[in-house]
């Protein structure tokens, strides 16, 4: 047995040595604070629904790891930062929702939450498929994708984009589904003579045959021009919902430039309303509304809420304009912490005509809000922040991001 | 079983020395790194608080505490890793072909052996294995070896503690070497078992049909590479990413398992009917 002493010793320092490192890393790794939403007014039954998803970075050793984490009413939970949950990724609860629910179906397609549209009946899918040309991307085509869940039906087809070779770009931004006609809203870089051109495209198939029916560009605006930009934008709506009318904010700006420095001044903004079934535009006017880039403005389907931060971003500006209607109605506050460090703003969401309002960025300095709200009067059902349960340790220095909220 | 556990240690012994001497290096170097290290950091410290008159809230914000994360990125530290590697990179292919140099070329005695002469294989990659993880483990003794050298030179105010697994999860190079779960572990030996066992095949392709050898060994090595990430390759350019990525993982364990099967044998064929002394 003697000669065996230098192997059998290797051994026994290998197994103890890794094994110890295995138990201590998997017993440092519970180590998480746990976050809640606690109240400062009103009823915490309307949080019940939310649900807020956000990375979380212990700052304190310097160790910029982040852990993936769930925030909702019974407390928070941490995403094992476990090689296997790091091989499955991340998509967003919607996708990683309907990878559940409709594996087959799922497969192969983008995490993009804009390219798809659910309803009771139908999960319809699209997204742009290209072949990378010499210098240019070429030969345009949509890829879609119906199932019915019905009869668990699934019809995939493809359709070239008409004009393809005038286009730069396609970027698939919404899809509804309306009266059996699948509607694509895309953005497009268009050029012309060598102008580009930004545009909001519409195509509507017809899935009986599986052919593009109609197409024209909702609004076109040049591309970056030396003294004057532009920004189209469609508002926000839920992808679990049919829409009839989409929502555009043209915005038209100055660029001015100093010796020191390049501003860009609002000049005009227009607000479209498209009606998907009767391809009609209409303008919608809003006296002394002007949106801002934080795109918080929601549209929900009869009314939309053009939200707005004041300067300093202590208020939550909200305007419900309902659509059948035409009308505004009386515009309300939402008070914020507003907090100075803040860089990555508030997020919100219109369900079931509640307003939910969250901020994004939470330090031990920067407080971050969580409201529920009446998203017709104004009235605040649930005032709250998120915060650290129990006292948080001495030195502990963290940063918490949430990017995603849902309410179920 | 008893055949392969001799040849094991016997392979195992003709290592100890080069295992132990890597270890020595290792270990002195990384000292000396924890030493000058902390001295660096005590001198600039001191500087800044005498001769330049600021007081050590101000010193600590601006220059912060010290951490062994300082040690770890220095090339005290990674250097002798570095010489590590290099060390069982090369015993790789010494572990053959020493066996081959001199007049009575050991390998002969070793291929008359009475065992199946798989088993020189297996002896052989074994322990390549156990000394690449044994430097690992020993790395894990050392560190907190280390970390305490280190607190005995830095005043507690000026230091940020850290333990050894905050260490090697905040470096990544650390934490592939090092993986902090038991499925990491085997996945990442086990695809390091698969590489060497390549590489064996290859030598023995040479040392069975020397230059022609050498190109099969190439070709070999080539086409294990391809089916490995066949499963890869498919889903980027054929399947438009129809399989999900957890099932892509077990796509790539099974084509792995298939590779070392294929290798093994060939290196078996290689072994019984090919080999030249």
């Amino acid at each position: 047995m003697k000669k065996y002493w230098k192997f059998a010793a290797t051994i026994v320092v290998i197994v103890l040595s890794i094994g110890t490192y295995q138990v201590n890393s998997a017993k440092s790794a519970k180590q998480y604070p746990e976050f809640v939403i606690k109240t400062l007014s009103g009823d915490a039954n309307e949080i019940k629904p939310l649900v807020l998803e956000g990375a979380y970075t212990d700052t304190t050793a310097m160790n910029y790891v982040n852990t993936n984490l769930k925030i909702a009413s019974d407390g928070s939970t941490f995403t094992n930062r476990s090689f296997l949950n790091q091989v499955i990724g991340q998509p967003p609860t919607m996708i990683k929702e309907l990878q559940e629910e409709y594996r087959t179906f799922m497969r192969g397609k983008t995490s993009q939450v804009s390219s798809f549209f659910e309803d009771n009946q139908i999960l319809a899918y699209a997204d742009i498929d290209f072949n990378m040309g010499s210098l240019r991307l070429r030969d345009f085509k949509f890829d879609i994708s119906v199932l019915s869940k019905v009869d668990g039906h699934t019809e995939s087809f493809t359709v070239e984009v008409p004009d393809s070779g005038e286009l730069e770009d396609v970027y698939v931004e919404d899809i509804q589904m309306i009266e059996g006609e699948l509607n694509l809203i895309t953005q497009n870089i268009r050029e012309n003579n060598d102008d580009f051109f930004d545009e909001k495209h519409i195509y509507t198939i017809d899935m009986a045959n599986q052919k593009i029916i109609n197409h024209e560009a909702i609004i076109k605006v040049p591309h970056g021009q030396d003294d004057k930009s532009f920004d189209v934008q469609l508002i926000r709506t839920s992808p679990k919902k049919a829409n009839e009318h989409l929502i555009i904010v043209k915005t038209e700006r100055k660029v001015i430039k100093d010796a020191e420095s390049i501003r860009e001044e609002v000049i005009n903004q227009e607000i479209l309303s498209y009606n998907l079934a009767t391809k009609k535009k209409e303008r919608i006017t809003v006296p002394d509304l002007r949106l801002d880039e934080n795109q918080l403005s929601f549209f929900d389907g009869s009314t939309i809420y053009f939200m707005t931060l004041d300067g300093v971003g202590q208020k939550l500006v909200v305007t419900p304009y309902s659509l059948a209607d035409n009308q505004i109605e009386s515009a309300f506050n939402l008070q914020l912490f507003g907090e100075k460090d803040i860089v990555y703003g508030q997020m919100t969401t219109v369900k079931d005509g509640k307003l939910y309002v969250a901020s994004s960025q939470m330090t031990p300095k920067i407080k971050a809000d969580v409201i529920v709200a009446d998203a017709r009067s104004g009235e605040t059902l649930f005032k709250g922040q998120l915060a650290l349960e129990g006292s948080p340790k001495e030195k502990a220095n963290f940063e918490l991001y949430i990017n995603e909220m849902y309410v179920n | 079983m008893k055949k392969y556990i001799k040849l094991l240690n016997f392979e195992f012994n003709r290592i100890a020395k080069l295992f132990v001497v890597l270890l020595g290096i290792t270990f002195v170097t990384q000292i000396i790194g924890v030493i000058v290290v902390s001295k660096n950091y005590l001198n600039m410290a001191n500087e800044q608080i005498y001769d330049e008159r600021i007081n050590k809230v101000q010193f600590l914000e601006t220059y912060g505490q010290m951490s062994f994360l300082q040690v770890v990125r220095s090339l005290w530290f990674v250097g002798p890793i570095a010489l590590c590697l290099a060390g069982v990179a090369l015993y790789i292919f010494l572990i053959w072909y020493r066996d081959w140099v001199g007049k009575n070329t050991f390998i002969y005695r070793l291929l008359m052996l009475p065992t199946t002469r798989l088993n020189i294989f297996y002896a052989k990659i074994t322990t390549i294995m156990i000394m690449t993880i044994g430097l690992v483990s020993f790395q894990l003794i050392f560190l907190p070896i280390e970390i305490l050298v280190m607190n005995s030179m830095v005043p507690n105010e000026f230091r940020a503690d850290l333990s050894v697994v905050e260490i090697v999860t905040s470096i990544l190079e650390l934490s592939i070497i090092i993986p902090g779960s038991v499925v990491e572990l085997i996945l990442f030996y086990g695809a390091g078992l698969l590489v060497v066992s390549i590489l064996f095949t290859g030598i023995l392709m040479e040392r069975s049909f020397r230059w022609k050898g050498i190109f099969a060994g190439l070709i070999y090595s080539a086409l294990a590479v391809v089916i490995l990430i066949s499963p890869l390759l498919l889903q980027e350019f054929v399947l438009n990413g129809y399989f999900y990525p957890s099932e892509l993982l077990v796509l790539e364990i099974v084509m792995g398992l298939i590779v070392l099967g294929a290798t093994i044998w060939m290196s078996g064929f290689l072994l019984r009917k090919k080999i030249t002394v």
